[in-house]
């Protein structure tokens, strides 16, 4: 039976008992209420936010805010305090590392095969050269990082955003990325990696998300206390930031169309 | 008599436009050198070992000079700027100010040691946006757009696009949510500006 309960994804038991969580929660908190039609500039507030479940979403970001002070943060303090910042940088480029299987994937499906070479690159020459991905060396040699996740390549699609989310444990979202992330998951190669009868791989992989998680949250911490004390109202901030960051993150990938056509082709096609 | 006059003057206006125009039109090299211009002296004040008080008035004068504060602190209240009082409007404007002062002078000590590079810059409509990428020790480097206009005859910053976020929509979405958990109540804003900076000391 144990190792039954090994054999699945590490996160689907626990995302299980969170969706019965959320839609409890859902069911007792409710929507936004949209303004009187009488209003049109109220309404186009309304619609430009896009949060129609924001009292929803206002409980989660309470929740999260919570775990973050007494768990997340804390751990995120602490790492900051004890780990030097060599081998945090370190750390964040072996996670960086990792993510190439699932970089690589999305930045074939969004058609972008200069990216998708990039990223190829940079995971050969870090892995081998950086010593497995300690140290960042592909940058230098001409290979930059650059953002894929399955959220922007159903953004590439022409999937639209849809309404705000806040997530528990994700944080802000939306529909598409909130699917991104699940197909990431799933997509990824190392999620599948001894998904047997080897509870030294299961542990491994809860290591890897603890880590990617406080890794993150360390070096968001500036910002972050910023926004809590410089913002009226820290939720609207946040919502506000998520989306215009993702905006800018499409964007930058749709624009990059770098090598997509090769050179002579563009001379004789103007 | 007023035919020859309409005439003369519809010519003169006609005789006018394209240096209308030339004034009005974005020009990106302008911008780069007036964005130079600004950044060495931000960074003056940034390495100058001086107290937060004498680093707070330098950055002050800085920012009166070089940044549309007024259009801004407009733009950032959104439709409620049309239904506010003039005193209302005054009152806020002039809190805007401190709270901006505020908010960048504290934030000052982390960016000693910072370094910019300038990059491409690029009309857009009656704007030019002039790409930097900002270097902190110890930190990623940062992609700021800065966008440019001009504002009565000078070139001003109307905006900060920081990774893609502009500071001024954030702060405008920011306004529009608490106003609107606020009865949109004006005055409730401008109280939490100023509790907002009784606390920032």
């Amino acid at each position: 039976m144990r190792s039954d309960r090994r054999s699945r994804l590490p996160i689907a038991g626990f995302h299980r008992r969170l969706a019965c969580v959320c839609a409890l929660v859902f069911s007792l908190v409710g929507c936004a209420e949209k303004p009187p039609a009488d209003d049109p500039d109220a309404v186009a507030d309304y619609e430009q936010t896009n949060d129609p479940l924001e009292p929803t979403n206002r409980v989660f970001y309470a929740v999260n805010n919570g775990v973050d002070t007494v768990i997340l943060r804390p751990l995120a303090l602490t790492y900051g305090a004890v780990v030097p910042r060599p081998v945090r940088t370190g750390v964040r480029n072996v996670l960086t590392n990792l993510g190439s299987p699932i970089q690589l994937a999305n930045d074939l499906m969004e058609a972008k095969p200069k990216r998708a070479g990039d990223t190829a690159m940079r995971f050969l020459l870090n892995t081998t050269v950086g010593l497995l991905g300690v140290f960042d060396v592909a940058t230098s040699m001409g290979y930059p990082d650059h953002d894929a996740d399955f959220g922007m390549t159903l953004a590439s699609w022409g999937v639209p955003e849809g309404p705000f989310l806040f997530l528990p444990v994700l944080g802000p979202s939306d529909p598409r990325d909130a699917i991104g992330f699940g197909v990431d998951r799933v997509i990824d190669p190392f999620m599948w990696i001894g998904n047997g009868n080897i509870p030294a791989i299961h542990d491994l992989k809860w290591a890897w998300f603890s880590l990617n998680a406080i890794s993150a949250r360390e070096r968001l911490e500036d910002p972050i206390q910023q926004i809590k004390k410089t913002a009226l109202d820290p939720y609207a901030t946040f919502r506000s930031l998520y989306r215009q960051h993702r905006a800018a993150q499409i964007e930058t990938m749709k624009a990059d169309s770098s090598g997509t056509v090769p050179a002579y082709s563009k001379k004789t096609s103007d | 008599m007023i035919r020859r006059r309409t005439i003369l003057s519809l010519l003169g206006s006609m005789a006018l436009m394209p240096i209308a125009v030339r004034q009005s039109k974005a020009s990106p090299e302008k911008a780069t050198a007036f964005l130079k211009v600004v950044g060495d002296r931000l960074i003056g004040v940034i390495n100058s070992g001086g107290n937060a008080q004498v680093r707070r008035s330098a950055l002050t004068q800085i920012l009166n000079e070089t940044v549309d504060v007024d259009g801004i602190a407009k733009f950032c209240l959104g439709r409620f700027w049309r239904t506010a009082s003039a005193e209302q409007q005054k009152a806020y404007t002039a809190l805007f100010h401190e709270v901006l002062v505020t908010n960048i002078s504290t934030k000052l000590g982390e960016y000693k040691g910072v370094s910019y590079t300038i990059g491409r810059a690029r009309a857009d409509g009656d704007t030019d946006v002039v790409s930097t990428v900002v270097e902190r020790p110890n930190n990623p480097p940062t992609n700021v757009d800065w966008v440019i206009a001009e504002v009565g005859a000078s070139p001003r910053i109307v905006d900060v696009l920081a990774e893609g976020t502009s500071l001024r929509l954030t702060q405008r979405q920011d306004y529009a949510s608490y106003l609107q958990h606020n009865n949109n109540n004006v005055d409730a804003l401008i109280g939490a500006m100023k509790t907002q900076l009784a606390q920032a000391g």
